[in-house]
């Protein structure tokens, strides 16, 4: 059985101005298998982070099910911890203290927790930032604490909804690289949210594209790329060939939203 | 460091205003303009102050005016941020407190001092209920805001590391509204001196009010500015000390927002 297995799923939001519940997500089927890196794609609006949240079991699931080494998910779980956008750290809080802050959520004994916390830090390069505060971090080194944060607690899975998406493309870039090091190092299952093609190319064993109207798998597609990668790929033959095939998704999608758009107009 | 020396210049142009003030002050009542009746003049109202201290006058009546003050200021700030708290967290403590909120929006608080009079008679416990009156509002709404407008983004974070409610709680809503609840302290002290020389005006038999409107009604002017300058003072001090606190709990959110 895979690590990860997503059956059948349906998401069903409230919609307090018309009072019907809108489908967010529906039929899909998804297993990712333990060390796996599996990237989401798609237009935005298509349900990514609404299929990582219901893993992340921060959304209750209407229909169908989700299960991690086969028990059923229903509320988060010390198997699953989510790297967020960088808003999501305690700006109060010290670069030590947002990333003991899960220890602490999870009970670990108070001895183990700034040991265990240090060595995450340090593995993310910011051993000599560890007092700062968030708000004295560029972006991308609050994405390393929020990368800290997860790993320091031990999950199984790593759930990533756009972790990079406020960044600029260099540290983008860097930060993809540097976080595949780590993905390879430290072993877990990765579930990564994108909408940037050659990042979910770039990090995956397997992209995800999704498509709208309601959120669905339009395709899984394998990526052959040896590991580990490095930034030359991008300009291979074969990249570039995975590049195509997902525009023409994306493209497709684009062209369904405008005829939805003009048909409403 | 521009910061700094910005800080600096508003320090200097605020000392020069308040400098000129005194200047022309003195200087309409010295040329005749304005007959020193109505506002004594600084240099007879320091010389005043110097006659009143030395007999100990001063003395007796800030500390009078002080202890209804703190008393005041702590039970607001006890009533104001438990409430605060409870109605933040809980919806139906909200709505089951709104209506008091919304009547002491509309409300005057002093016309209830003839109330309060019967209730607890002529003297200090009055004084320090209608003070916390005056200071519960703005503690009680903001600490109500504080809890209840708590980051999104950040409770979904701490739940996706098994937060339970308790936690985000102490660990988010609490700390996440220590600005913005010292806020409401600032402001809630400023209520409370207010309240509380309000109240002295009405009837007390000691305090900065109380002499401000005994010395008025002797047309003693120069020793009622006295007790007024004094009441400005204090005010000054008490509110740029909150402000200090103020701006030390506040650093992470102004340079977050930056
Ligand atoms: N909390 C919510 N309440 C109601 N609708 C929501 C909520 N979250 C997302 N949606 C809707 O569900 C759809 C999918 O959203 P989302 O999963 O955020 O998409 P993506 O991450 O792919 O951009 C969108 O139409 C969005 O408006
Ligand atoms: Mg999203």
């Amino acid at each position: 059985m895979a690590q990860i297995e997503v059956r059948d799923l349906q998401i069903t939001y409230d919609t307090p101005k018309t009072g019907e519940r809108f489908t967010a997500v529906e039929g899909v089927t998804l297993s990712v298998e333990a060390g796996e890196f599996v990237t989401i794609v798609g237009a935005s609006g298509c349900g990514k982070s609404t299929l990582l949240l219901a893993v992340a079991g921060l959304v209750p699931v209407s229909g169908g099910t989700i299960a991690i080494d086969g028990r059923t998910v229903t509320a988060p779980g010390p198997d699953r911890a989510v790297v967020f956008q960088e808003a999501s750290l305690l700006p109060w809080r010290s670069v030590l203290g947002n990333v003991k802050f899960g220890l602490e959520m999870q009970r670990w004994t108070r001895d183990d927790r700034t040991e265990r916390a240090m060595r995450f830090i340090r593995m993310v390069g910011l051993a000599n930032f560890a007092d700062y505060h968030p708000h004295q971090l560029s972006g991308g080194m609050r994405q390393r604490v929020n990368i800290a944060r997860a790993l320091a607690v031990d999950p199984k899975v790593l759930l990533m909804d756009e972790p990079f998406g406020a960044l600029d493309a260099q540290t983008r870039e860097v930060m993809g690289d540097e976080l595949l090091t780590i993905w390879e190092r430290e072993k877990k299952t990765a579930l990564f949210v994108t909408h940037d093609i050659d990042e979910a190319i770039f990090l995956a064993d397997r992209v995800v594209v999704m498509g709208r109207n309601p959120g669905h798998i339009k395709e899984i597609m394998r990526v052959d790329i040896p590991r580990p990668r490095h930034e030359d790929v991008l300009d291979s033959d074969l990249f570039n060939g995975y590049r195509k095939r997902l525009r023409a998704h994306l493209a497709e999608d684009m062209a369904s939203m405008h005829l939805v758009e003009g048909a409403q107009a | 460091m521009i910061a700094a020396l910005a800080k600096r210049q508003a320090l200097i142009l605020g000392t020069l205003s308040m400098v000129g003030i005194l200047g022309l002050w003195q200087a309409v009542v010295d040329l005749g303009f304005i007959d020193p009746f109505f506002v004594s003049r600084p240099s007879a109202v320091w010389n005043e102050f110097l006659a009143q201290w030395r007999r100990g006058n001063i003395l007796i009546h800030v500390s009078e005016t002080l202890r209804s003050f703190a008393l005041a200021l702590g039970l607001a700030t006890t009533v104001g941020i438990g409430l605060g708290l409870l109605a933040g967290w809980f919806r139906d403590v909200e709505s089951a407190l709104d209506p008091f909120v919304w009547f002491k929006y509309s409300a005057p608080t002093i016309a209830f001092y003839p109330l309060f009079i019967a209730w607890l008679g002529y003297g200090t416990p009055t004084i320090v209920a209608i003070a916390f009156l005056f200071a519960l509002t703005p503690i009680y709404a903001n600490t109500l805001s504080g809890i209840k407008n708590v980051d999104r983004d950040l409770v979904r974070a701490a739940r996706s590391f098994g937060a339970r409610p308790y936690d985000i709680f102490f660990m988010v809503a609490l700390p996440g509204s220590v600005p913005i609840i010292v806020a409401g302290l600032r402001l809630g002290v400023g209520r409370a001196l207010t309240g509380v020389v309000v109240a002295e005006l009405f009837g007390a038999n000691a305090g900065l009010g109380y002499s401000i409107g005994y010395f008025a009604q002797l047309l003693q002017t120069t020793r009622m500015m006295v007790y007024i300058v004094i009441v400005i003072i204090l005010g000054v001090i008490l509110t740029q000390l909150l402000s200090f606190i103020e701006a030390r709990t506040d650093a992470w959110r102004v340079s977050a927002a930056k």
